[in-house]
């Protein structure tokens, strides 16, 4: 007794000081350096660049990059393929999101149930996540070519200019092009969240006499709530983020910058035209942005 | 944090102290550039890059082991560019991490202000005897590569001159002269194009890339303005020329390519000149390698509103330049190894391994048994006589993209009409190229 | 019945552009009809693979590849583990900040960090063509360990306190209670974490000025953007290049398919 009594409150003040298990500070300690060290400190040269007018230098060099406050930042705005590329995240959005959600909570749900060849759908539907996107493009390009298998197929439906290099259609092929690659991942995802659903849940519910349809609104949907967050903030990241696919798919962005995405752009400014300073405005800004529907997004699928 | 003066360099060291001491060694890394004045005369080893294609790296090879024979104490390691992306933003990464090689033999002329500013690139007019050797070896297009100050942050090497290769197989089945195309003026140029549409059996009659990197215009306006202008580059002394209505008629001719259907709008996925969907294509001279063995081709210069005798054409250079990097050392055999590479039999064996074009004037003389082996060379050795350069001013590239935007948006896709498009792209170059 | 239907319509859809692919890559001339989907005996070759395997070294930039991809997996799972349990099941300061700086690494785009990392790494730590400063910016996934952290949040407390009160320590708790339930977490992070290495290109191409050291997807890429345009079928043999680069991450998760549907059937803990 005498001896609790004496280290009891030492334990409370640690515990209040470092928590009730300060050793899991030790076990994310690697991790945490390794934030710093890859993306804190890049990061923070990233924003710092922001209020200047940057540009990378040989090592000794002496250049003049004066302080310019928010002047990146107010170029942005005025930038008109900047909002433009803004407007293609929406667009991306719009289409990608309720495509992947939908798409990929109905995969799962049906993988998950015990049919033949169950393994094979999962890798059927996995397999373009698996794979580079560099391998992949080739076929795309190939497939949705003028002249390409699609159009031949589609005959006089097909539109033109074809797919890819059609204003209307270059955004929204990009879009189809996440979501087939991305997919398989996000099935995967639900795949284990419907693992942690107890069977007793549908089993209640088909006592009550719910089918199929109705125990998959009722018990599926609300079960796999936090990987839905997941998947809606993963995919707005993507959505955010993407790169690969102007620059290789649609040509550099084209047509006449109708696919031009935000880290493009900034890629082009920072990189190509040697403006690092403004491009890590754009950065910065994209950032804020993606927080800020996360945030919402979380707040709106988390909420009971 | 930016300014590392302390060296933590060694390899070893890192690799044992693990993630921690990288930690700590991200708040004092840092390597000191080379001392100018003692490494313009430094000799030893060095490194160079090369062009990644075939006959340049051939041809690098072959001077570099020819250079070290002779020079054993000075040895030159050759290596073809690591290809990327572009070549630019590979050497602008090797500048601003401070492991760019010596002398990079491709180094695009539009850059050179960038490097320059970012203190990526020697001033070659440094050397004693720069000055003379580039305006000698080069003659009067020389001062097309000479910074706004003065220097030569480049050596003009090669040209590729462009000009427009047709296909006579296609001029011929269309019921047109193969021999003696009508591709002189602007009228006959377009009407040439619609014969070939209606009867040549080709998806169109020339097929520049229509995307929006900022270098596509170099393939399609500025070579035809350079033409309409008699050599006026894009910008000159500050102010943007292209708005002139010299610079509006070539814009008014692209516009009817685009509009009448000669030119496609959207990006082949290949090579439409190589695969017969167009009947002519912007080139220079390394074509003729490259199409020379499955198609029946001809050249004639680009074509101007009124027609402009082919010995009176400019058109534009498509230049590469060799760099010498700051993080170089042993400039002094850089600079030995520079003049060596770029000397009259090396320039010989640099066209007779690629058929591009050193930069030196009367190119028919000085290579006269090369051009009488291979006279179909002869045309674009010609026209290397009468070639424009992109403008050597601040923010290049940027102007270029900007100018390209406005292209795109006016002359391809007619959202806009030239008449406006253009002028206002001009008033934002000029604030660009002023921005020192 | 319908339901099977549908899904192997679907299935089909989505894996025909690689049925596309390796029906291209055995091609003598390139053919983009309708006929050209079907094999055809009279157009068919493996021409294209000795063409890639000339080029590109096969082998070695498989084998670089396999180091990279390796080095990651290895650090993602050393590191990812430690950091995913702890920052779900244990209590202690600074939890919220580190797992918030985690979502936020998720969402900054990598090119903003390319330049400075390629300075760092270059310049301070003098780790240009070395298999370490290609692992360093992807050593650890933060996807793999955010789904960890995900996993152990989802598993309840009383599980882990049953063997701290036997006396384990948390490193105990950690290797014999938690990471022997996390299977199927442990398999979605590998394959998770195999595809970013393996399909990088721009870091890796960047990192390495020597072709010896370049794995793969920055061989074919390279070989794309300069070299496709002369060979003599170039569609076939990027098509070809693209099949190789495919084939090992589509085998890894074919393997893995197994292990998913064991874990899953074996799995005791329910939310």
């Amino acid at each position: 007794m005498a001896t609790i009594a004496a280290t009891a409150p030492r334990a409370r003040r640690i515990r209040r000081a470092l928590g009730r298990h300060p050793v899991g500070l030790l076990f994310v300690l690697p991790y945490a350096a390794f934030l710093v060290l890859v993306y804190a400190y890049p990061l923070g040269l990233a924003v710092y660049m922001s209020f200047y007018d940057y540009f990378f230098a040989a090592p000794g060099a002496v250049v003049e990059r004066p302080f310019v406050g928010f002047d990146n930042y107010t170029t942005a705005f005025g930038d008109a393929i900047f909002l433009e590329s803004l407007g293609n995240v929406v667009t991306f959005l719009v289409i990608n999101v309720p495509l992947t959600v939908a798409l990929s909570l109905v995969l799962a749900t049906a993988l998950n149930a015990k049919l033949p060849l169950r393994g094979f759908f999962r890798t059927a539907y996995y397999i373009p996540y698996v794979t580079a996107s560099v391998a992949v493009i080739g076929v795309w390009l190939w497939l949705f070519s003028d002249t390409g298998l699609v159009n031949s197929a589609l005959g006089p439906v097909a539109p033109a200019p074809p797919w890819l290099v059609n204003e209307f259609w270059a955004m929204p092929m990009i879009a189809f092009f996440a979501t087939w690659k991305q997919l398989g991942f996000y099935v995967v995802l639900y795949l284990a969240a419907l693992q942690n659903i107890p069977s007793d849940l549908y089993d209640a519910a088909s006592v009550d006499g719910a089918g199929a349809l109705k125990s998959f609104r009722h018990v599926t949907v609300p079960g796999v709530r936090p990987a839905t967050t997941l998947v809606v903030i993963l995919s707005t990241i993507v959505g955010a983020n993407f790169f690969t696919e102007p620059y290789l798919l649609t040509g550099g962005g084209g047509p006449n910058n109708s696919s031009v995405s935000p880290v493009l752009h900034m890629y082009r400014r920072g990189i190509e035209q040697g403006d690092a300073g403004y491009a890590a405005a754009i950065g910065v800004l994209l950032a804020i942005g993606v927080i800020v529907i996360s945030m919402v997004n979380r707040f709106i699928l988390e909420r009971d | 944090m930016l300014t590392h003066k302390k060296r933590f360099t060694k390899r070893g060291r890192v690799t044992a102290a693990g993630l921690l001491l990288l930690l700590v060694a991200a708040a004092c890394g840092g390597e000191e550039a080379a001392d100018p004045q003692q490494a313009a005369e430094a000799t030893g080893p060095i490194k160079i890059w090369y062009s990644n294609n075939p006959e340049e790296i051939a041809w690098g090879e072959k001077i570099v082991k020819q250079w070290n024979a002779d020079n054993p104490d000075e040895e030159v390691t050759g290596q073809e560019i690591p290809a990327g992306e572009t070549s630019e933003e590979v050497i602008q990464a090797a500048i601003s991490a401070g492991n760019a090689p010596c002398l990079v033999y491709n180094t695009a002329p539009a850059a050179v202000p960038q490097f320059q500013k970012q203190g990526g690139l020697v001033n070659l007019s440094d050397f004693p005897d720069a000055d003379s050797y580039i305006e000698e070896r080069t003659g009067a297009d020389a001062a097309q590569y000479q910074s706004p100050e003065g220097g030569y942050y480049q050596m003009p090497w090669k040209t590729n001159p462009v000009m427009i290769f047709y296909n006579k197989k296609i001029f011929e089945q269309a019921g047109l002269d193969a021999e003696n195309p009508p591709l002189t003026t602007h009228d006959e140029f377009l009407e040439t194009g619609q014969t070939l549409i209606d009867e040549g059996g080709v998806e169109a009659a020339i097929w520049p890339a229509p995307t929006s990197e900022f270098f596509q215009s170099w393939f399609d306006f500025y070579p035809l303005f350079i033409a309409e202008t008699g050599g006026t580059p894009l910008v000159e002394d500050g102010q943007a020329q292209f708005a002139s209505d010299a610079g509006l008629q070539v814009a008014d001719f692209w516009s009817q390519i685009y509009e009448n259907g000669l030119a496609k709008k959207e990006a082949y996925n290949g090579d439409a000149f190589g695969e017969e969907k167009s009947a002519m294509a912007i080139v220079g001279p390394w074509a003729i390698a490259v199409y020379g063995e499955s198609i029946d081709w001809g050249v004639v210069p680009v074509p101007t509103a009124d027609g402009t005798p082919p010995e009176e054409t400019f058109t534009f250079s498509d230049e590469k330049s060799v760099g010498m990097y700051s993080a170089c050392e042993n400039r002094g055999t850089a600079w030995e190894f520079l003049k060596e590479s770029t000397s009259e039999a090396n320039d010989g064996a640099l066209l007779d391994a690629t058929g591009q074009m050193p930069t030196r004037p009367n190119l028919t003389d000085t290579f006269s048994d090369y051009f009488d082996k291979n006279p179909e060379y002869t045309p674009f050795a010609e026209q290397a006589n009468r070639l424009q350069e992109v403008p050597v001013v601040e923010n290049s590239i940027e102007m270029w993209q900007t100018f390209r935007d406005s292209y795109s948006q006016s002359v391809i896709f007619g959202k806009q009409s030239p008449d406006d498009a253009f002028p206002e792209a001009a008033d934002q170059i000029e604030s660009l190229v002023s921005e020192g | 019945m319908a339901l099977l239907a549908a899904l192997a319509a679907g299935g089909l859809l989505f894996l025909f552009p690689f049925y596309y692919t390796i029906v291209g890559s055995l091609q003598l001339e390139p053919n983009a009809d309708i006929s050209g989907a079907f094999p055809s005996p009279g157009n068919f070759s493996l021409e294209n693979y000795a063409a890639i395997n000339e080029a590109l070294n096969l082998g070695r930039t498989l084998l670089n590849s396999g180091i990279f991809t390796a080095g990651v997996i290895i650090a993602t799972l050393a590191l990812g583990l430690l950091a995913g349990y702890a920052l779900a099941q244990l209590d202690f300061r600074g939890r919220g900040v580190i797992f918030n700086a985690m979502l936020l690494v998720l969402i900054v785009p990598f090119q903003l960090l390319m330049i400075p990392l390629y300075v760092m790494i270059v310049r301070y730590y003098g780790l240009a063509d070395n298999y370490l400063g290609m692992i360093l910016p992807f050593a650890v996934n933060p996807t793999a360990v955010f789904i960890f952290r995900q996993f152990f949040k989802q598993i309840p407390v009383d599980l882990f306190d049953a063997a701290r009160i036997d006396g384990a320590s948390e490193f105990q708790v950690l290797r014999r209670v938690a990471i022997p339930i996390a299977t199927p977490a442990i398999i979605t992070a590998i394959i998770v974490t195999f595809i970013g290495p393996w399909n990088e290109f721009l870091w890796p191409f960047l990192i390495t000025k020597e072709q010896s050291l370049q794995p793969l997807a920055v061989a074919l890429a390279n070989y794309i953007s300069n070299v496709a345009a002369r060979a003599a079928n170039p569609f076939g043999a990027i098509l070809a290049g693209a099949t190789v680069l495919a084939v090992p991450a589509v085998v890894l998760f074919v393997a893995t398919q197994r292990w998913f549907v064991q874990a899953q059937l074996g799995s005791s803990v329910k939310g």
